[in-house]
């Protein structure tokens, strides 16, 4: 039994699928969903937490039906939204204590060892509002883990973050892992994903198009990445072999199946529509690349609907 | 601990701390005692401080219950919901600790101006009334309590709560007995005044100062609130889901 499986998990916002027939079956793991805004994430998380009826499919947490055993799944997960929303005018022991009373953890001993755990205990009796915004997100993970839940859900757990502050948050999260815990995580921060997480789904227009480890799926795309530093927007140049994956005001991007023959392809087309290439570099591909492979430029679809927009956030 | 106390005492905290908010609330209601209560010339009454302190006492309530949903919006709009909605604990504890907190804060409102209003020179605060005249408000608070934050349910943004409850508040209080009483009303106001709910609560207490003491307006009071009470959390139920 694993911790998370869903069996053709749908919802539809009127028109609108947002998520699509989704399988996935999730355990002891740390498992990134990655997607564009609007794919589909924070639905299917809000699906799994029981804060979203499912229109059609199922989902069990730890063997438990979201819709049916709604108060059972509650129980044996935590929800950290991207929202960041811990009491300012709460003290952190205070903001800790206050969801070990929710779920009825009994005794200090608990909220004492999860801010120990989230490296607070020095600042337990500072107000919250006198956190930095990597401490308030630790705080939030304090107060999920105060009742030793098997499953995690964080919904962008290191936005607005410094870098110093994501770092802290994906050490802890490993350790949790290696607690035996199951985090589900979403995220748009690739390189992160790259690095933190065990397997990576890729969603896009709410239907899951990958599910592998990074490192299997950036190896799935093959070949070799390209980048060309220019001193203007480049025109897109065709070259035979190359496929190109991005265009900036100063960069092309390519993937190639064989650089040494894409390269000198390149630079002469480039040169000849008069663009000047200051810089070259070849990589194996990233999972910004396997990403854009996957789930393409999803962005530039139709005009932004924003009555479905109003409906969907209603009906969170 | 129970979760309707646990969430209680999460909001009395936050309100507490705030500082500025304790004391602004109070500013409205006290400047109509001394500002009307004191200075109005009036005939029905020789001691008209008497007359309208029962009114401003129901108007400190009305504007604090009505302005308590904004905590709940409060609460959705920043993520506290969608995160208390996760938790295992009965998802009502959330709406009835709101409903608890709005109250008490109310009712610690309208001591502040009971305080003010005996300190000014109402003679009507027999321990008796006091009793009497916090069970009124209390159960006049659940009522708007349960009302605003079925409102803050359907309300999207701060912005709308505040303008529909600039719409209802005043409108609710002037058009109730808390400035004179129906005799000296014109016959239109005074229809509208007799209907209003303001005025059931502001005539219980007034009529424990001088009984008769209407004891079928307090079973319609606890009738109301009751049925708004559940009209609240089966709208909370209905949203959540």
């Amino acid at each position: 039994m694993a911790a998370i499986e869903t069996a053709g998990l749908t919802r539809r916002f009127g028109e609108l699928v947002a998520v699509d027939a989704l399988d996935l079956a999730i355990d002891r793991e740390v498992f990134g969903i990655l997607g564009p805004n609007g794919s589909g994430k924070t639905t299917t998380v809000l699906m799994l937490t029981t804060l979203l009826r499912p229109t059609a499919g199922s989902a069990r947490i730890a063997g438990h039906d979201v819709v049916r055993e709604a108060a059972r799944v509650r129980e044996r997960i935590s929800y950290v939204p991207q929202d960041m929303a811990v009491d300012i005018k709460l003290t952190g022991r205070e903001n800790v204590s206050f969801y070990a009373a929710l779920y009825g953890v009994a005794g200090h001993d608990r909220v004492d060892e999860v801010l120990g755990i989230m490296d607070l205990a020095d600042r337990a009796d500072d107000l919250a509002g006198t956190y930095s915004g990597g401490m308030r997100r630790r705080l939030e993970l304090a107060q999920a883990l105060v009742h030793e839940p098997g499953v995690l859900f964080l919904d962008e757990p290191t936005i607005g973050l410094d870098v110093a502050g994501r770092r802290a948050i994906w050490t802890h999260i490993a350790e949790l892992r290696e607690r035996g815990m199951t985090v589900f995580v979403t995220t748009h921060y690739m390189d992160e994903a790259d690095q933190a997480c065990d397997r990576v789904g890729v969603i896009a227009k709410g239907q899951l198009v990958a599910v592998d480890a990074p490192s299997a799926l950036r190896h799935r795309l093959g070949g070799e990445r390209i980048s060309l530093q220019t001193d203007r927007l480049a025109p897109p140049v065709a070259v035979e072999g190359a496929r190109l994956v991005r265009r900036e005001p100063d960069r092309l991007v390519y993937h190639a199946d064989d650089a040494a023959d894409a390269v000198p392809a390149l630079l002469a087309g480039l040169a000849s529509a008069g663009v000047r290439v200051s810089g070259l570099e070849v990589a194996a591909p990233t999972l910004d690349d396997v990403f854009l492979a996957l789930a393409g430029r999803q962005d530039e679809g139709g005009a932004f609907d924003y009555r479905q927009f109003r409906n969907m956030i209603r009906r969170r | 601990m129970n979760a309707v106390l646990v969430y209680f005492v999460r909001d009395m905290r936050r309100w507490i701390r705030g500082r500025f908010n304790v004391w602004s609330a109070l500013i409205m209601p006290a400047a109509w005692l001394v500002f009307v209560g004191l200075a109005l010339p009036t005939k029905f009454t020789d001691h008209y401080l008497d007359f309208i302190a029962p009114g401003i006492l129901v108007l400190t309530m009305l504007s604090a219950g009505m302005q308590g949903g904004s905590s709940l919006i409060f609460d959705k709009i920043l993520g506290f919901l969608n995160k208390f909605l996760a938790l295992p604990s009965p998802r009502e504890a959330i709406l009835f600790g709101k409903i608890l907190f709005i109250t008490v804060r109310g009712l610690l409102q309208a001591s502040v101006i009971m305080v003010l209003a005996v300190l000014l020179g109402a003679t009507i605060f027999t321990p008796a009334m006091i009793a009497f005249a916090y069970g009124v408000l209390f159960i006049f608070g659940v009522l708007l309590s349960a009302f605003s934050t079925a409102i803050a349910l359907y309300v999207e943004d701060h912005d709308g709560y505040a303008a529909i409850n600039a719409l209802l508040s005043m409108p609710l209080f002037f058009t109730s007995s808390a400035l004179m009483p129906y005799s000296v009303m014109p016959p239109w106001l005074r229809t509208i005044a007799q209907y209003n709910p303001v005025s059931f609560a502001i005539d219980l207490i007034r009529s424990f100062a001088a009984p008769p003491v209407l004891w079928a307006s307090l079973v319609g009071l606890v009738a109301v609130a009751l049925l708004m009470v559940a009209l609240s959390s089966f709208l909370f139920r209905r949203v959540t889901v």
